[in-house]
């Protein structure tokens, strides 16, 4: 069975934007342009949203207040003057050709629109199903949405609430059973256009029992505006299952993204997960791991060089409820100028989950006079027999590394340079698919320029 | 003109506490000299100066290099006009490559000087021949730099990459510590065959062995940031049987 987008029989799935409490605030002005674009949603799904936006209407935007957001003061980025609503796409084939990664499948978004013509689905094999989650057939539907903020409806996290009341694009990827999708899925999002944007992706991985892909996403804007990016991803690995998934952000100082993601992992499933972010004048990384089955893996890593007056705050979650799993995290920032960097990592073991293995790493290299991180391990810890462990170092460049390269001839510039490389070559190693490594690598290069 | 390196009356000191208290020395094509003397005396301290360190501020005097004021010069122009210093305590830099990173200096070196840049090819053949010069392992030069290296391993590594850049002038601190019996003499070996009367080195060490593989032209001890004694070869061997008490009674601590 293999899955165009463009049948009209496909369903929108869309807030009816309803709202009971506190319609006249700004979730009551975005929800009305995103109703007034797409129309009405499944009765299911409008009752999940409707609870979403009412909740977020009591929370409102976090601020400098809400301890997790104690360094990304959310609302004074993202004000009430900015419209969810989204321009025509302006991107033609030529201009995306050299965002496309070769020997993959490649599904685009622009401006969080699923931009089929410019999509390129013909290795994707017949098994797996991806597209637009909300226009999904009605044969797949119940597959795809039962399972729609299973995993984010857990979470109070003020940026889900919103993204699940506005959710009304965003992808969608189901690998049946005892599947191995050899291609590599890469979703590629690009926002453009003028003036103050929100862009509210919302998508969806389903893992079925024993099944495997390599999930690769590329973050890019290229319009002059002030763009924000609300995406919230949910990713189901089902028993057995093992999702390789590197995510790059590449959006400029210019832009604005908060990304959420929320992993379930079953019994003996892995996920490997790096993230790579560059440049973003504000980028907040959430990412959500839950381990309820035994025997599972959680691999994640990410990288953040930034530079100017850059912010980026990665924020982590492992939760492990299922004895015998095993988690390690690898965060290494570059932070130059006046940067500011923020990595909050929190492991949290629940009283079942004896015989845990965590691990978080957390690695700085300050190259700039001004330039800050906070850094805040966080270990919660209600099980006897574990193993859990946290380290921190945040220092400037080795200067007797610096010396020694010099002193081959290697000029001071390009010696730090291949030095923030070598630093760097840890996270983008985790990335195992060579193509996405070899885009990583590139920018990694230009960066540290 | 013969003259390759030459050092007038360098005063040198760090946080504020002078360590190197007018120091001459000439170094002329084709030559070794050999600097000696007590621990702490301020031997590697000249060595990182005349390399380009920055920790260090020069009070007084100059260093030339080829006619060059080379206290004008960084680091790497310094290398790239053909100075080459062996680490006593060769960095270990994890995550770069050694075969990366020497490509990365020749290139450089080769730009500076107006050559073109090397095939991967030749670059490889060259790579070759110089690992069979020192008889390093191929697999050492393979990892990242010096991560791991036990530390006679490290010293070989700074020979093979100083084999590799063919320096005009070569300072050896201390290559010869830690080596084992075996090493030492490859090394020297490999040395000796780098010399081609247009190149010059200056060795540091506290042992007579290596001199016996690499003769020295002369030798110089280095005793509290003054060369106190030159002489030729059998200076060294004078140094190994009597120690350095006679020098230090004859250079009691120099009123300031
Ligand atoms: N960064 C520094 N800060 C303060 N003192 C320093 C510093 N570097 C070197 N020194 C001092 O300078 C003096 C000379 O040191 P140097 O390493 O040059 O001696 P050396 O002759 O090479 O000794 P060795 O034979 O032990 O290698 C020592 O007293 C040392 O403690
Ligand atoms: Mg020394």
């Amino acid at each position: 069975m293999t899955l165009t987008q463009e049948k009209p029989d496909y369903k929108r799935i869309v807030s009816d934007g309803q709202i009971t409490a506190g319609s006249g605030g700004i979730i009551g002005k975005w929800l009305g342009e995103v109703k007034r674009r797409l129309g009405d949603s499944a009765p299911e799904l409008k009752q999940i949203q409707n609870n979403a936006a009412s909740e977020f209407t009591k929370t409102g935007l976090p601020g400098k207040k809400d301890e997790d957001y104690k360094y990304t003061n959310i609302r004074q980025y993202l004000q009430e003057d900015f419209i969810a609503s989204k321009d025509g796409l302006n991107i033609d084939k030529t201009s995306i050709a050299p965002y496309l990664l070769k020997d993959a499948v490649n599904l685009v978004f622009i401006n969080d629109r699923y931009a089929a013509e410019l999509s390129n689905r013909e290795m994707l094999p017949e098994e797996v199903s991806a597209g637009d989650l909300f226009a999904t057939p009605d044969t797949l539907r119940d597959k795809v949405t039962d399972n729609f903020n299973k995993a984010a409806g857990r979470s109070d996290n003020p940026m889900a609430l919103l993204n699940t009341a506005l959710a009304a694009n965003g992808f969608y990827i189901r690998v049946p059973k005892n599947f191995s999708c050899v291609v590599p899925v890469h979703i590629l999002h690009i926002t453009s256009g003028d003036g103050k944007r929100l862009y509210n992706p919302r998508n969806l991985v389903y893992m079925e029992e024993n099944s495997q892909l390599t999930l690769m996403e590329s973050y890019y804007n290229t319009g002059k505006g002030r763009i924000f990016t609300n995406s919230a991803t949910e990713l189901f690995i089902k028993d057995n299952g093992a999702l390789e998934n590197y995510i790059m952000q590449d959006e400029g100082a210019g832009s604005m993204h908060n990304d959420l993601r929320f992993y379930t992992i079953g019994r003996g499933a892995k996920t490997n997960c790096v993230t790579v972010s560059f440049n973003g004048g504000m980028l907040r990384n959430d990412c959500n791991v839950f381990i309820p089955g035994e025997h599972a893996e959680a691999h994640l890593n990410g990288l953040f060089i930034l530079k100017g007056n850059n912010h980026t705050d990665n924020h982590t979650l492992v939760e492990h409820l299922a004895p015998n799993c095993s988690s390690k995290e690898l965060y290494k920032g570059i932070i130059g100028d006046t940067a500011t960097g923020v990595f909050n990592g929190k492991i949290y073991v629940h009283p079942q989950a004896q015989k845990t293995d965590a691990y978080q790493s957390n690695k700085n290299v300050l190259t700039g006079d001004k330039a800050t991180i906070d850094t805040k391990p966080q270990l919660e810890i209600y099980a006897d027999d574990v193993r859990c462990s946290h380290g921190t170092t945040t220092g400037k460049l080795d200067g007797d590394a610096l010396f020694y390269l010099e002193s081959r001839g290697i000029n001071k510039q390009l010696a730090k340079k291949v030095l923030l490389q070598a630093f760097a070559k840890e996270v983008s190693d985790a990335i195992k698919n060579e193509t996405f490594r070899a885009v990583v690598e590139r920018k990694i290069d230009d960066y540290t320029a | 003109m013969n003259q390759m390196l030459e050092i007038k009356d360098l005063k040198v000191s760090i946080e504020g506490k002078q360590i190197l208290k007018g120091v001459n020395l000439t170094v002329n094509k084709g030559e070794v000299h050999a600097i000696m003397g007590p621990n702490g005396s301020g031997k590697s301290t000249l060595a990182s100066v005349i390399a380009g360190r920055e920790d260090y501020t020069v009070d007084n005097g100059s260093i030339t290099f080829n006619g060059k004021d080379i206290l004008e010069l960084s680091a790497d122009e310094r290398a790239k006009e053909g100075l080459f210093l062996a680490f006593q305590y060769p960095v270990e830099i994890p995550g770069v490559s050694t075969i990366n990173f020497l490509k990365t200096a020749l290139a450089e070196i080769r730009q500076y000087r107006g050559q073109p840049p090397m095939e991967a090819k030749d670059f490889l053949k060259l790579m070759k021949e110089k690992q069979k010069l020192v008889e390093i392992e191929a697999n050492l030069t393979g990892r990242s730099v010096n991560e791991g290296f036990s530390g006679g391993e490290k010293k070989r590594n700074e020979v093979f990459q100083m084999a590799m850049l063919e320096p005009a002038l070569a300072i050896m601190d201390e290559t010869d510590s830690g080596l084992d019996i075996d090493a030492l003499r490859i090394v020297a070996e490999g040395v000796n065959k780098l010399r081609t009367g247009e190149n010059a080195f200056i060795v540091i060490t506290h042992y007579q062995r290596l001199l016996e593989y690499i003769t020295p032209d002369f030798v110089h001890v280095l005793y509290k940031g003054r060369i106190v004694k030159s002489g030729g070869r059998e200076l060294a061997l004078e140094l190994e049987s009597k120690g350095y008490d006679w020098i230090k009674k004859e250079f009691p601590e120099p009123a300031v």
